[in-house]
């Protein structure tokens, strides 16, 4: 409880209140009997507007603490708040975009991006007009109709982003948005969730192993130990996005930035490495 | 038969559609045996008692359905078979379900599962007459008991392979849990459903006219028996005709129903 | 080791739901939420089966049976296995029997038991053909889709290593089409029991499923419900011991793929 009031304390020094609150969190898996530590007490404060990326070896957890912000997954141990409130729960505050996309692929493109507010009872009209800006806005024009199996893995993606932001979370959680993709479409699709991004400025929480991708879209990236995960070091990156991709890319801060974050979680799997063998 | 197959590529051609032509033309061993049994039957090597001719077998079909003993029957075993197969259907898909999500569940019914499938389920049908009497009920709960097996085990292989991130989505945009099953669970199964439809089908149409050969009670199954006891072998082969082309005329149903109701997959 | 005691463990759980299950039955009768008339309670059974067992007769009409179910089988194998071979292997094959197969699937084969009963007269040869009829197109059409399906990466690497035309069949195609070959010869297994005993409830001279729709007749229901009970443990049985032969051939296939 004391640990909680200071990191509120410091919470509310900072500029912006803080949005998502984790303390302590602890994740115990139990299989077969045996039981196995996931995340190990990891603390994280997030501020509303800010674009939290977290990096690290594969299987270090950090897609379970995802899906436990998410609600999907309940802690062992610890609390998790957004607004003040502890998570019990999925809700329509959070949107998670899932490595594996998770359409439905027994809907069509505009049923999967009009799911949600149909769910929440929006009058017709205004349904169909949010379902169209996001085709348009996507660049789903022509595929309105088509099921999620007649699309590339880049369209996919584009209807899961749109599903999500349709219904206007205020918290998005992005699992390995992009993991799926080619290089040239992951580019495309991370210019078009920056601009996203930069026009209305939500909470995002971003989960990848692709350290460009983290220091090129985040305003923070945390790196996480291999198992049982705990964040070991987080980075600000104070980058100016306001120009293009290879004005952002060439600059030696944006270097700088990069490699010291590589170097962080390349310490962290040379680590496990050592660990397991 | 090659100067035939030329032809059919030839554009003008009747108004009959090339794929007509092109399906007749590959059903070409259905003719020949056809024309053997024809062969076979008017050479009078066998009495017709034993093999009547193909002809005489069509010949009496307008005289069968006028004395009620086509559609009539045919009406009451379709009848019989679609009763037992909807109360396997709902029985089987529930019970899948709950299997698939409950280890309880699981554990309690997959031995039970695992003794009643391959068990001749014909046996069970003196039970069923001894509780539910000689008439329709005892054959529609042989239809239901034999056609349960197919859908629980494809409602519950389907339910498993749901993906948790499916489900995970439907929730955080707002779906409660009890709309989980129809709106994720029920579609997401489909697919896996209308396998065990297509297999259960064809076994509701056997066990309806197994069981009517067996306890009597009209249906075709019972006009068969009937027939075979009076030597009306020409009835014999026409019934068997009727029922052949009830099982493949079911079954084009369901292959056209699957496309409809799987367009997405 | 405890792998091994844990395989037990589960195996003592899975006798668990048939122990409920009795007890309940059990329960219902005593109770008397059922009349015993209708539903014998299992004691009852189990006494009568055991009386039954011993009798002389009755493990000869269960055998006859059982006979008639395999033997059906293996004569709708010994005409299936090859039929769908040909059929994957030769088009022209293909071309003559794939109508005729398409035409007969949808047949009830039961319903053949009347025209048999014509032409041979009840007994063996009817109950043996009708099995075999019935097993023989499941055998055909898992057949063919098994050796049509063998990979063709496994046929060229196979000719790239000197097997001949002619040695390909036995050594390659039949070899990777025995998943699914096993596959159809347990639905055949399946089918096979239900056939023979449908044949003799429908007409026949002995074998058990004359004798149990007697005992119904006769309102011996003791008896009938223990000739069944004896009916499911023997086609359990089988099913189960095919499935550990079959586990046994395939044990060299990766779990991934499912075994049938």
């Amino acid at each position: 409880m004391t640990v909680l009031a200071t990191r509120e304390a410091v919470g509310s020094a900072s500029v912006r209140p803080a949005k998502i609150v984790i303390s302590g969190v602890t994740k115990r898996f139990q299989r077969r009997g045996d039981s196995f530590l996931a995340l190990s007490a990891v603390d994280l404060d997030i501020a509303e507007g800010e674009f939290v990326s977290i990096v690290g070896p594969s299987g270090c957890g950090k897609s379970t603490l995802l899906y436990m912000l998410g609600g999907f997954v309940p802690a062992s141990d610890g609390s998790m708040r957004i607004d003040g409130e502890p998570v019990s729960g999925p809700g329509l505050d959070r949107g998670v975009v899932f490595q594996e996309y998770a359409l439905f692929p027994w809907l069509t493109v505009s049923q999967n991006i009009g799911y949600a507010l149909d769910r929440s009872g929006r009058p017709r009209q205004e349904r169909n007009e949010i379902v169209e800006r996001y085709i348009t806005l996507m660049g789903l024009r022509g595929f309105e109709n088509s099921f999620p199996r007649e699309l590339s893995g880049g369209m996919k993606q584009r209807v899961a982003l749109a599903r999500t932001f349709a219904y206007r979370p205020g918290i998005l959680l992005l699992d390995e948005p992009f993991g799926a993709l080619d290089a040239q479409t992951r580019e495309i699709m991370q210019d078009e969730l920056l601009r996203l991004w930069k026009t209305d400025r939500k909470t995002v929480v971003m989960v990848t192993h692709d350290v460009d991708e983290a220091v090129y879209l985040s305003t923070r990236v945390c790196v996480m130990s291999h198992r049982p995960g705990r964040i070991v070091e987080e980075f600000d990156i104070a980058l100016d996005r306001s120009g293009s991709r290879e004005e952002i890319v060439l600059t030696d801060q944006y270097r700088g930035i990069r490699n010291a974050v590589w170097m962080s979680v390349r310490r962290q799997v040379t680590e496990s490495r050592t660990a397991t063998a | 038969m090659a100067s035939s197959s030329v032809e059919v590529k030839a554009p003008s051609n009747g108004g009959i559609p090339a794929q007509v032509i092109g399906v007749i033309l590959r059903s070409y061993p259905l003719f020949l045996v056809a024309i053997a049994w024809e062969a076979v039957a008017r050479a009078g090597w066998v009495q017709p008692v034993f093999l009547p001719p193909l002809s005489s077998v069509l010949a009496s079909f307008p005289q069968l359905v006028a004395t009620g003993e086509i559609l009539g029957p045919l009406l009451t075993s379709l009848h019989r078979a679609a009763a037992g197969l909807a109360i396997a259907m709902t029985v089987g898909i529930t019970l899948g379900f709950w299997m698939a999500r409950s280890r309880w569940a699981k554990w309690l019914f997959d031995p039970l599962v695992a003794l009643g499938f391959p068990a001749p389920k014909v046996a069970f049908l003196p039970i069923f007459i001894l509780w539910f009497g000689i008439d329709h009920m005892s054959k529609i709960a042989l239809v239901a008991i034999t056609c349960v097996f197919p859908f629980i085990l494809a409602a519950e292989a389907g339910a498993r392979t749901v993906p948790r991130v499916q489900l995970w989505a439907a929730e955080m945009m707002g779906t409660p849990r009890f709309e989980l099953l129809w709106r994720i669970v029920l579609p997401a199964t489909l697919p896996s459903l209308m396998s065990g439809v297509r297999i259960a089908v064809p076994f509701s149409l056997v066990s309806a006219f197994t069981a009517e050969m067996i306890a009597g009670g009209g249906g075709l199954g019972g006009g068969l028996v009937y027939a075979q006891r009076f030597f009306e072998t020409q009835t014999v082969f026409a019934l068997l005709l009727v029922m052949l082309a009830t099982g493949y005329l079911v079954d084009y149903g369901l292959l056209a129903l699957r496309r409809r109701l799987l367009r997405w997959h | 080791m405890s792998g091994s005691r844990y395989d037990w463990l589960k195996r003592a759980s899975a006798i668990l739901p048939f122990i409920f299950a009795l007890l309940l039955w059990q329960g219902l009768v005593s109770l008397q939420v059922v009349d015993p008339l209708f539903l014998p309670s299992p004691v009852r059974v189990g006494r009568s089966l055991f009386e039954l067992v011993t009798a002389d007769g009755f493990l000869l009409e269960l055998a006859t049976t059982s006979l008639r179910a395999l033997g059906g089988l293996v004569l709708g194998a010994a005409i299936g296995v090859p039929l769908g071979t040909a059929m994957a292997v030769s088009p022209s094959v293909e071309g003559f029997a794939n109508p005729l197969v398409k035409a007969t699937y949808s047949l009830p084969k039961t319903a053949l038991v009347p025209l048999f009963i014509l032409w041979f007269g009840i007994g063996n040869v009817t109950n043996i053909l009708a099995v075999a009829l019935a097993t023989m197109l499941p055998m055909i059409v898992y057949t063919y889709h098994a050796v049509e399906g063998a990979p063709k990466v496994l046929l060229w690497s196979a000719r790239a290593m000197g097997t001949s035309e002619a040695g390909l069949l036995p050594h390659v195609l039949l070899r990777s089409a025995l998943p699914g070959i096993l596959t159809g010869l347990r639905i055949g297994l399946g089918f096979a029991f239900l056939i023979a005993i449908a044949a003799e409830m429908i007409a026949a001279k002995i074998g058990v499923g004359k004798l149990l729709f007697l005992y119904g007749e006769n309102g011996a229901y003791d008896f009938m419900f223990a000739a069944i009970a004896a009916v499911v443990f023997v086609s359990y049985a089988a099913d189960r011991g095919f499935s550990a032969l079959s586990d046994h051939l395939l044990r060299w296939q990766e779990p991934a793929e499912g075994k049938a």
